[in-house]
């Protein structure tokens, strides 16, 4: 192992941190509010990430160093990223500081918090912002704008981009993540200006946004985004939905090949489960409304939210009939596409996978039958389809792990289920006690710090932590 | 004509023996030792050793005054970059022989783009004549002229047939009223052109013209109304199964490909992903029987060994497919295996060649009437030529029964008006017709031979 590049880049990124909670800062000072929190995180950490960006490293740099790395830097941006909540005073405890910030770099929108509202804007503001991040990637936000950071950067993207399959726009990595970010804030834009047409005041609607296109979760309002117009609500759906699918789809389409990203085999699947969600939701939720457009508002808000692992409500569906409930659970499981800011297993493994069970029922049948497995026309390698299939039995043993730590808190069982799905595939908040009007902070210290573990564990999707965790990793 | 032929593999040397025997200047160029010392040894050409795609090579084997380039090495590139030489060298016409898979959807701009006169694929061209095998399931082979209009079927006559034992005659009026004609019997090896006296026998081989509807209807008139295929069994994975499978997937024919490399069948899976594809030995026995083979309705043999080809498909018929077509391109098994009750054998070299010599004998008919279509019915030198009439052509506007036309000669169809007519004694011919020729004995070369010397 490299060790001093690996400090070397995490001390970058602690600069670019620095760098980043300058914005807070200046919310903060807008809106006369202590810039104190911001800055006695910021110096520090300036101080400590230059210092080790001097080091002198080698540039070797293998995939073993790309994916340790990647973990590293993740719980470091988690742990110094706490620090602001907790010099503001307005947390009970550390622990709580360290779940809110992770559920944000995550994009997982589960909060400790009771009452949002009465906590400073500047606080709220790196809350959201901190989800902006993390959506898209910070290893791919240093690529794209601060890109000498080592040699082979394509190891990065691959151990932060969400979604089996790493696509590639253009030749090189750093040009790439330029388009990617390029894309994500034009996406950011656009919606700030929808929401702010739509009535929303201007602080909320940027900081929806940013909630929002990253598939985050977090609200300013203890209502969520029940206490929005419906334009508004309108437009978090659309961009919720767009923050789930391939970012590669929308330069496909700017670059005049929309036919080729309409025949993505993972977006017909992603909108088929969407559509097929709202449907059903909507049939068993409708007796319990007055109007019709009521209930398919809710419906459909609620699948784009759970869908996109954004975990919004604009209702409390831990009253809904069991059936409804039902169906949320198992969209928790779907996420969004791959190389989207979507959590959860994916709809491109999920299609893999059950691609790889019929091959396996046409075996039976036809014992010597050769077939390969096929995304969008592309074969898939075996050793791929192999990665997915341990992918996904992790990620199985994982929700069951931390469902039984849950429920050594006391928590029951549809509670730590839940609770566990949540954090592992990002969504955020689950059912019951967790639900979308309840919230974490009943947890004990010990829990939230697992939590914590098994957010940052679901958004790398498992490997770079798994990597971190094993001792032969740091043997020489 | 003076021809290269670049490449002297199977289709090189076997147009090379045609071409020389019908009087050409053949030059063969190859790169390989063993190659030229064949040719050199068994036909009446000249060789030159070195590599096919070398301007100085080619100049050297005097391509700037060729009036026919052939590009037939084993490699694509090589063949394209060849005839591209050729033509700049001064060739008058260039043939290159473009036949993986991967250049399928190119070959329009290909051939533009590389000023290539034309291409051949000898795999496609055979998928495509086993495809039409398995549209009419009755007949022993199928050839079409006119682009598809109209069809010849070669149909094996057996005792129960209604028309054994009739002479042309009786049967005339029968075969008026569907339309369709007798063109050419094969009797032990023999081939004739039928006149009123003939009499069908079981064992011949009745050639019919006709348009596809005409003779699915006269098919059933005659009891002979099979059932259309709906599922196909291929053994081996060469690109004439992969042309195949491509051909009848979209006509909605299930098909089971069983190939025994396994890369090959990867891929195979990767281009076919609607097809079955199966690993395994398709001569074993113990692998067709648990994949119930014989619930499909067709079976076509077409591995790299034309032995094996022809054993599996004895077999398959004994197991009592419906339909088998085998490919095989060694003239003396097909007579043997003919004999056990085999129909269908197609031979892609044969099938090469054939567009080949169609396309020499129209560069060289000077007249203008384009043959634009040549089959060799028979080994035993029977063909049967389509030609483009034009104004030059003789005896245009004189009825048929006033006109002679040579023994072994027949006017078999023709496109007038874009009508398919079945030519009577009443039939005129006229400039823009296209005309179906029946030829034994003699090749025919340009529309002019049907008539006597003494007519022109």
């Amino acid at each position: 192992m490299n060790y001093k590049l690996m400090l070397r880049m995490l001390g970058r990124i602690l600069q670019l941190e620095a760098l980043l909670l300058l914005l807070p800062t200046l919310v903060a000072l807008l809106y006369q509010e202590s810039p104190r929190p911001f800055l006695l995180t910021l110096v520090p950490i300036l101080i400590v990430g230059t210092l080790l960006s001097r080091l002198r490293a080698k540039a070797d740099f293998f995939s073993r160093e790309g994916f340790a790395v990647v973990g590293m830097i993740w719980v470091a941006l988690c742990v110094t990223g706490a620090f602001p909540f907790w010099l503001s005073g307005e947390f009970a405890t550390f622990w709580d500081c360290l779940f809110e910030i992770t559920s944000g770099f995550t994009t997982s929108g589960a909060t400790i918090l009771a009452d949002i509202e009465r906590l400073p804007r500047g606080i709220l503001f790196w809350r959201s912002f901190s989800s902006w991040i993390g959506g898209m990637g910070i290893l791919l936000f240093t690529l794209a704008f601060l890109p000498k950071v080592g040699g082979r950067n394509q190891i990065l993207v691959q151990a932060e981009m969400p979604g089996p399959l790493a696509t590639k726009l253009v030749p090189k990595t750093v040009q790439s993540s330029q388009i990617l970010y390029g894309l994500y804030i034009a996406l950011t834009a656009v919606e700030i200006l929808a929401l702010s047409i739509a009535g929303m005041p201007f602080y909320d609607a940027v900081v929806s946004t940013f909630a929002c296109v990253c598939t985050g979760g977090f609200c300013v309002l203890n209502a969520s985004f029940a206490a929005y117009n419906t334009a508004c609500q309108i437009i978090a759906i659309v961009f919720m939905i767009l923050g789930s699918l391939n970012f590669a789809l929308f330069f496909l389409i700017l670059t005049g090949r929309v036919r080729q990203a309409l025949k993505s085999d993972e977006l017909r699947f992603f909108l088929l489960a969407a559509g097929v969600g709202s449907v059903l939701v909507f049939a068993n939720i409708l007796p319990l409304y007055d109007s019709i457009g009521e209930a398919l508002m809710d419906a459909v808000f609620q699948v784009a939210s759970i869908l996109s692992t954004s975990g919004f409500s604009t209702t409390d569906y831990n009253l809904w009939p069991p059936f409804s409930q039902t169906i949320l659970v198992l969209l928790m499981f779907i996420g969004g596409c791959s190389g989207s800011t979507a959590g959860s297993i994916k709809c491109g493994r999920l299609l893999l996978m059950f691609r790889c069970a019929r091959r396996s029922i046409l075996r039976l049948s036809h014992p010597r039958a050769v077939k390969v497995v096929k995304l969008d026309g592309k074969i898939v390698e075996e050793d791929k389809l192999n990665t997915i299939f341990a992918f996904f039995i992790l990620f199985c043993i994982l929700l069951v792990i931390g469902c039984v730590v849950v429920t050594l808190d006391g928590a029951n069982l549809v509670t730590a289920f839940t609770t566990s799905l949540g954090a592992l595939t990002n969504v955020g908040p689950g059912l019951d006690m967790v639900g979308p009007m309840g919230n974490f902070s009943f947890y004990s210290g010990p829990t939230k710090l697992f939590l914590s573990l098994m957010m940052v564990v679901g958004r790398l999707e498992i490997f770079p932590i798994l990597l971190l965790l094993q001792p032969s990793t740091w043997r020489r | 004509m003076k021809i290269l032929i670049v490449g002297a593999g199977k289709v090189g040397a076997t147009l090379a023996a045609y071409l020389s025997h019908e009087d050409h200047d053949i030059t063969i160029v190859d790169n390989n030792d063993a190659a030229i010392h064949r040719a050199s040894d068994t036909l009446d050409v000249m060789c030159i050793k070195g590599p096919g795609a070398a301007p100085s090579v080619l100049r050297e084997a005097g391509a700037a005054e060729a009036d026919l380039v052939l590009a037939t090495t084993n490699m694509d590139e090589v063949n394209m970059l060849c005839a591209l030489t050729a033509k700049r060298l001064g060739a008058k016409y260039t043939i290159a022989r473009i036949r993986d898979v991967a250049y399928t959807d190119d070959l329009a701009s290909l051939r533009r783009d590389l000023n290539i006169d034309s291409v051949i694929n000898p795999e496609y061209s055979t998928a495509l004549e086993i495809s039409r095998l398995l549209r009419f399931p009755a007949a022993a082979n199928v050839d079409t002229f006119f682009r598809g209009r109209v069809e010849m079927l070669g149909i094996l006559l057996r005792k129960e047939d209604p028309i054994v034992g009739i002479p042309l005659s009786e049967l005339f009026s029968s075969t008026k009223k569907f339309s369709v004609l007798f063109s050419a019997a094969e009797r032990k090896g023999d081939v004739i052109i039928p006149d009123g006296s003939f009499v069908p026998t079981a064992g011949d081989k009745l050639y019919i013209t006709g348009s596809s509807s005409d003779l699915a209807d006269y098919l059933r008139s005659l009891g002979r109304n099979v059932p259309a295929i709906h599922s196909v069994f291929l053994i081996g994975g060469s690109r004439i199964s992969h042309y195949l499978a491509k051909l009848l997937l979209p006509m909605g024919v299930r098909v089971t490909l069983v190939e025994n490399d396994e890369g090959l069948c990867r891929k195979l899976s990767e281009w076919l992903p609607e097809a079955l594809i199966l690993h395994g030995d398709g001569t074993d026995q113990e692998l067709l029987a648990s994949e119930h083979f014989t619930e499909n309705d067709a079976f076509v043999a077409l591995t790299g060994r034309d032995e094996d080809n022809l054993i599996s498909a004895l077999y398959a018929k004994q197991q009592g497919i419906r339909k088998v077509v085998a490919k095989s391109n060694r003239d003396n098994y097909t007579a043997v295996v003919r004999a056990a009750g085999l129909e269908s054998v197609v031979a892609p070299k044969l099938i090469t060649v054939n567009r080949i010599l169609r396309l020499v004998r129209g560069l060289q008919d000077k007249s203008g009437n384009v043959m634009t279509a040549l089959y060799r019915i028979t080994d035993a030198g029977t063909e049967a030529a389509e030609f483009l009439l034009t104004e030059n052509t003789p005896n245009l506007g004189v009825p048929l029964k006033d006109l002679t036309i040579k023994k072994g000669f027949l006017i078999a169809a023709l496109l007038h008006q874009d009508q398919v007519v079945i030519p009577d004694g009443s039939t005129a011919l006229s400039a823009g017709d296209r005309v179906i020729v029946i030829s034994h004995g003699q090749g025919i070369q340009t529309f002019r031979d049907i008539f006597p010397d003494k007519a022109q």
